[in-house]
């Protein structure tokens, strides 16, 4: 029997919900390393914050709602967000409208965040 | 006269061209992330303003990316048919992408 090292992931996810299908494919490398109970990171940047707008309704454009997949991630212990503060200021987002869980950082901290985990990917 | 399309966010190089660019009497399309650039109070939505084109954003891009109550109301929503009347208004277009 092998033995399995728990490992750190950081998802690094710098691009808008709907202008490509990178929002997405980072949500769910994230969500399926967090069922095989690895410990992980989210780290939204740049356009990535635009991910956690509240109010996004994808019915319009026939794809599957980024909000909502983001809503469900205290379920599968998916609980560890971070986010760009000076991007969010750009796009006048509000703490208060994002989610609970959500760490805001500033340059300085995201730069050591990258030194905190075993691996990163980025999307 | 020129119809500007715009679908990239306020943080791409199509962005700072497309506003360059646009000239009052112009008309300027947002549609897929260029929506972004329509939220109320940001530099991108500033310079948009200042610019004195005619200022539309795509309602279905505005819908999916979330932002029903964050649009400045200097910005006209349009309908798909709205897109096409525009294509009709100006004979000329140019899409930044």
């Amino acid at each position: 029997m092998s033995t399995i090292n728990k490992k750190s992931l950081l998802v690094v996810v710098r691009h808008s919900p709907y202008g490509s299908s990178l929002a997405r494919t980072s949500l769910e490398v994230a969500l399926s390393s967090a069922t095989f109970d690895q410990d992980v990171g989210l780290l939204f940047i740049g356009d990535g914050v635009l991910q956690l707008l509240p109010e996004q309704d994808s019915s319009t454009i026939g794809v599957r709602n980024i909000a909502r997949l983001i809503a469900s991630f205290p379920l599968y212990d998916l609980e560890t967000l971070f986010a760009d503060k000076a991007a969010l200021a750009q796009y006048g987002l509000d703490l208060q409208e994002l989610p609970e869980k959500l760490q805001l950082l500033d340059d300085d901290a995201m730069a050591n965040l990258f030194k905190c985990y075993d691996h990163i990917l980025s999307f | 006269m020129i119809l500007h399309t715009l679908n990239t966010s306020p943080s791409s190089p199509a962005f700072a061209d497309c506003i360059r660019l646009l000239r009052k009497g112009d008309a300027l399309l947002l549609l897929g992330d260029g929506v972004y650039a329509a939220i109320k109070g940001t530099r991108a939505c500033i310079e948009l303003n200042n610019s004195g084109a005619e200022l539309y954003l795509l309602q279905p891009d505005t819908a999916a990316a979330g932002l029903q109550n964050r649009i400045d109301d200097t910005l006209t929503p349009v309908d798909y048919e709205g897109f096409v009347a525009l294509t009709e208004r100006f004979p000329k277009q140019q899409a930044w992408y």
